[in-house]
């Protein structure tokens, strides 16, 4: 099997240029739990290789500032870039009584010629004061897109003119679609500012605070699996303080650092936030994953240990005997279907690992997964982070520091109970996807096409989970794929309802009976089966 | 009449020149796109493609970071067009400009020029395309692009031939095998350019090719400087970026432009162009499909006449559909078009109408609250007001993403312009069915008085 799967890492390295070779090399590993190998990642891709990843801009607005309702997010830069995010992304988001939601909105300042010759930030100021008067939002983000960087515009400037101005906080991102070699750069500069800026600056007075009050970071609520991770938390007994940033209101972002606890859905998009949070207010963060029903109740389990509260602990079993009791038969009608199936995942930062468990509950191995912008811990744990070169493009993206809030910084649970947890629970930590994997799987960074159709020709997996880019040409090829970035519009696929949904969806992907149909009768041999006799055809089945 | 507030775009009703230009080349036979610019750039487009075709895109990205806009891209440029030369061997490759690329003034055609005396590429043909996000709308990079291809292969006249070319708007694939079966009634031979009829529609086959097959032919390209005539399915594009008016210009090749064939008179205009060029007598069968329309348009007149319709879109696809629904008595409330169009409201000249090129579908959207529409006719993204207003949506154009099988929906010639027009005349029936008996109880027997600008 060894020796197959070399083969197949071999046979897609063969097609390509010498170099190509030597660079995609170093992104392919087979898993052997008996060494530890590197894995390169957060690289530059090839020129040229048909690569799913996106840009800055689109981790920034697109993914993290994107979901917050209440906001007017303008685009600084000509048209396509917001006509390409609007809505694009299913992150749901509702309207709570009082306030707006521009989520079904774009705003861009639809740069002209004139614009990159003179100056856009004119054209931007006036664009906010618009947007105030037209909207009246409670806050105002503006993203760059890649001219605006290359012309100098200070966008800077133009938001801390506006915020002084109109009275509402006006929040830059620096976030031109050229910086880093992914949409991670933008998760980073976004980070960076809610923390700079908006984290921190709403205080929950002392009577409001509430016992279990946890912040969910790195969720966004895409298809609604927010709302049911939020259904069964309430349900123990949690309060959700916030969510960064799925279904958020900018307020619910400021008042973050009052909770407990941070868990951590995606560790690649919010990661430096939670970090950040952990340094400035003392909250320590927990890695934790709400897909697939094994996944969610060890999260909750995790979650309750930290709190160690009797009543947490017994109202954590009731709920997940409920939750499990209500969806096991339909499961079990699912696995039936989906049982001895393959798998495949290439997705974003964390999906390609989060829905292995799932997958495996309804019988199916993943036999190749892979990140679309992982970093190296996020494939071999934060334990390499020490580790990890640097390379120019990342160094450009700025990493801010932060210090220990006197006033607001308190440990959550004594220090030494904290460090004992550590051994226990994955607190301010994350082991990464290949330590999940099985041996003898496949490991693939930044998969281009060239790589998903040759793997797919090797390995024939019943399931193909990545985004609508490469959708196409992998059901083209006769195997179902499934989008994993918008459900194909279904969903919540999160926690236990959820759960349900992913295996209907999936059963039905790889039952439908489209498939029996991709060989045409007349080239199934033979096409009559039954008795011939001298007086023609009988018995014909 | 145009946007109140000028300076913030609020759902933009239009899309990048690139986005144009990748459209033009997926009609291209054995040709890959490779953007010149950040990544992003063609992820969106392709996402954007992909959902609305359901089909593979694939386009390259040469994946410029920041160390590109200091020093140049040059290199990645020349290494893109290396790895999509060596992996996927295209005839043809595109190269399309980004903001990016423009902004810091990249010399396409020189890189080029150095990639070309280094290495040996005699049987690829390498096009470069100035598309810059901020240059114009998707609309205007469609043509400009065509155009680029064209003169690309036509610096020299090519011999003289009896074909005519075909230069088509951004329509379904459905339409383009419309368009190819009409021109073939006359038994003439053409060219038809972009022609995504296989490349965006491919049927489902034993072994997939990486590269779609169809699209127009290199070959056919070149003879199009000695074509007979020109037919341009377009009367709004600026003539410096119109494909036609380059042949006409540069090789004297006499231009038609028309509109795109949907509504029995842009038929008409496209049929008697044939007819003029070619110096044939009208196919009988395609006289048949004109009285059969003729027939069910006199039958649905009734229904058609409590129309009032906001129409928005690419500014080809608003002329054509506004045209249609002048025919049948639907009224053109509102005419959008994202683009800057302008000559839209000259050609239309509707004085009840607000025409409004340049604007975005906020304003779309204030208009439809003022003017209360019973329909809305255009892409998808008018799903949002369709949401607010509960104003129904018949579809048509690009993008449509919350629909399937927008690339297989006939629209052109006769028999497309009926289809269409039935979809929309059982459009108003089904909003007619669904409340007139309690209107006409309220207003008539219990005398509470209709609300007249309640949806029919």
């Amino acid at each position: 099997m060894k020796d197959d799967l070399n083969k197949v890492v071999d046979k897609i390295l063969d097609k390509y240029p010498a170099k190509v070779m030597k660079n995609r090399k170093e992104h392919i590993l087979i898993k052997d739990s008996n060494e530890n190998k590197e894995i390169s990642a957060n690289t530059r891709t090839l020129p040229g290789i048909i690569t799913n990843r996106g840009c800055a801009y689109a981790g920034c607005k697109g993914v993290v500032i994107g979901p917050i309702v209440d906001m007017v997010h303008i685009t600084h830069g000509p048209v396509g870039c917001a006509y390409y995010t609007w809505s694009t992304r299913r992150n749901k988001g509702r309207t709570r009584e009082g306030s707006k939601n521009f989520i079904n909105y774009s705003f861009t300042t639809d740069m002209q010629e004139s614009d990159i010759v003179f100056g856009g930030d004119k054209k931007l100021a006036q664009a906010i004061k618009e947007a105030v008067e037209i909207f009246n939002p409670k806050a105002i983000s503006i993203a760059a897109t890649c001219p605006v960087g290359l012309i100098g515009d200070d966008i800077q400037a133009v938001a801390k003119k506006a915020q002084k101005e109109y009275g509402i906080p006006v929040l830059s991102f620096s976030c031109e679609g050229y910086k880093g070699v992914s949409q991670s750069a933008g998760h980073h500069i976004a980070n960076n500012n809610l923390m700079r800026e908006v984290i921190g600056t709403v205080d929950i007075p002392v009577e409001d605070q509430k016992q279990f009050m946890i912040n969910i970071l790195g969720e966004y609520n895409i298809g609604g699996d927010e709302w049911e991770i939020k259904r069964v938390l309430n349900k123990i007994g949690y309060t959700v303080n916030t969510t960064m940033t799925g279904d958020a209101e900018y307020e619910d972002i400021a008042k973050a650092h009052n909770s407990d606890l941070n868990i951590i859905q995606c560790h690649r998009s919010i990661n430096y936030i939670a970090e950040m949070i952990e340094i400035k207010y003392g909250m320590p963060w927990m890695k934790v994953n709400f897909i697939g029903i094994e996944n969610m109740s060890q999260t909750l389990r995790n979650m309750a240990k930290f709190f160690d509260n009797e009543e947490l602990y017994a109202r954590t079993e009731t709920v997940i005997t409920e939750e499990v009791e209500a969806i096991k038969d339909e499961m079990k009608h699912y696995k039936n279907m989906c049982k001895g199936k393959t798998a495949m995942l290439f997705v974003g930062g964390s999906r390609a690992h989060h829905y292995q468990g799932l997958l495996k509950e309804i019988g199916m191995d993943t036999i190749m997964a892979g990140y679309e912008f992982g970093h190296r811990d996020d494939y071999e744990g934060r334990d390499v982070i020490p580790y990890i070169k640097l390379d120019a493009d990342t160094r450009n993206i700025e990493e801010i520091k932060v210090e220990k809030d006197e006033k607001k910084y308190r440990l959550r649970i004594p220090i030494e109970r904290l460090e004992q947890l550590k051994k226990e629970l994955p607190i301010n930590d994350y082991p990464g996807l290949v330590v999940d994997m099985k041996d003898q799987t496949i490991v693939i960074d930044d998969l281009n096409h060239l790589e998903t159709e040759m793997v797919i020709k090797a390995l024939k997996p019943s399931f193909f989970g990545s985004g609508v880019k490469d959708k196409y040409i992998v059901q083209k090829m006769g195997i179902y794929s499934k989008q994993m970035h918008s459900y194909d519009y279904s969903g919540p696929y999160a926690g236990f309802r959820g759960a349900v949904n992913f295996a209907r969806d999936t059963a039905a992907g790889i039952h439908t009976p489209a498939w029996s149909y991709t060989i045409p009768p007349w080239k199934k041999e033979p096409i009559l089966k039954g008795k011939i006799n001298t007086e023609g055809v009988e018995e014909v089945c | 009449m145009n946007k109140n507030y000028v300076n913030l775009d609020v759902n933009p009703c239009k899309m990048c020149m690139p986005m144009g230009g990748s459209l033009a080349f997926k009609g291209i036979e054995n040709s890959m796109i490779l953007m010149h610019g950040s990544q992003g750039c063609s992820t969106y487009i392709r996402r954007h493609i992909a959902t609305h075709y359901n089909e593979p895109i694939d386009i390259a990205s040469t994946s410029l970071s920041e160390n590109g806009t200091i020093y140049g891209g040059a290199k990645n440029l020349k290494h893109g067009i290396m790895n999509v030369m060596e992996s996927y061997s295209p005839k043809v490759i595109g190269v399309l400009t980004t903001c990016l690329a423009e902004t810091i003034g990249e010399d396409i055609r020189g890189i080029i020029e150095e990639f070309k005396q280094k290495k040996d590429i005699s049987c690829l043909d390498i096009i470069p395309v100035s598309t810059p996000g901020y240059g114009a709308s998707h609309f205007e990079g469609y043509y400009h692009t065509i155009r680029n291809i064209i003169s690309f292969y036509n610096e020299k006249q090519a011999i003289p031939n009896e074909k005519i070319n075909i230069i088509v708007s951004n329509i379904t694939s459905a339409d383009i095998r419309e368009i190819k079966r009409i021109i073939e009634l006359f038994q003439v031979e053409y060219v038809l350019i972009p022609d995504t009829s296989e490349t965006l529609d491919a049927p489902y086959k034993e072994n997939f090719t990486k590269i779609p097959d169809g699209g127009t032919s290199i070959e056919d390209i070149k003879q199009m400087s000695g074509a007979k005539a020109t037919i341009e399915l377009s009367v709004l594009i600026d003539d410096i970026y119109s494909p036609g008016k380059y042949l006409e210009d540069l090789h004297q090749v006499p231009l038609y432009q028309c509109p795109i064939p949907i509504g029995m008179k842009n038929v008409d205009s496209f049929i008697k162009a044939l007819c003029t060029i070619t110096g044939r007598e009208i196919p009988v069968s395609l006289v048949e499909e004109r009285g059969r329309m003729l027939d069910a348009i006199v039958d649905s007149h009734k229904y058609n006449g409590e129309g009032r319709a906001a129409i928005y879109g690419d500014p080809e696809i608003v002329y054509a559909v506004t045209t249609l629904c002048n025919e049948n008595g639907i009224k053109p409330m509102i005419v959008a078009s994202g683009s800057k169009s302008y000559k839209i409201r000259d050609l239309l000249k509707l004085n009840e109408s607000v025409v409004i090129p340049d604007t975005d579908f906020e304003t779309i959207h204030k208009y439809v609250k003022e003017l209360k529409p019973n329909l809305l006719i255009g892409n998808s993204e008018g799903k949002f007001i369709k949401e607010k207003e509960g104003t129904d949506l018949v579809r048509i154009g690009f993008p449509i993403h919350d629909h399937i099988g927008a690339q297989r929906k006939l629209y052109v010639g006769y028999n497309g312009s009926l289809r269409f027009l039935d979809e929309i005349t059982n459009t108003l029936l089904d909003i007619k069915h669904h409340g007139y008996r309690e209107r006409l109880y309220n207003e008539f027997y219990v005398n509470k008085g209709g609300n007249k600008n309640a949806q029919l």
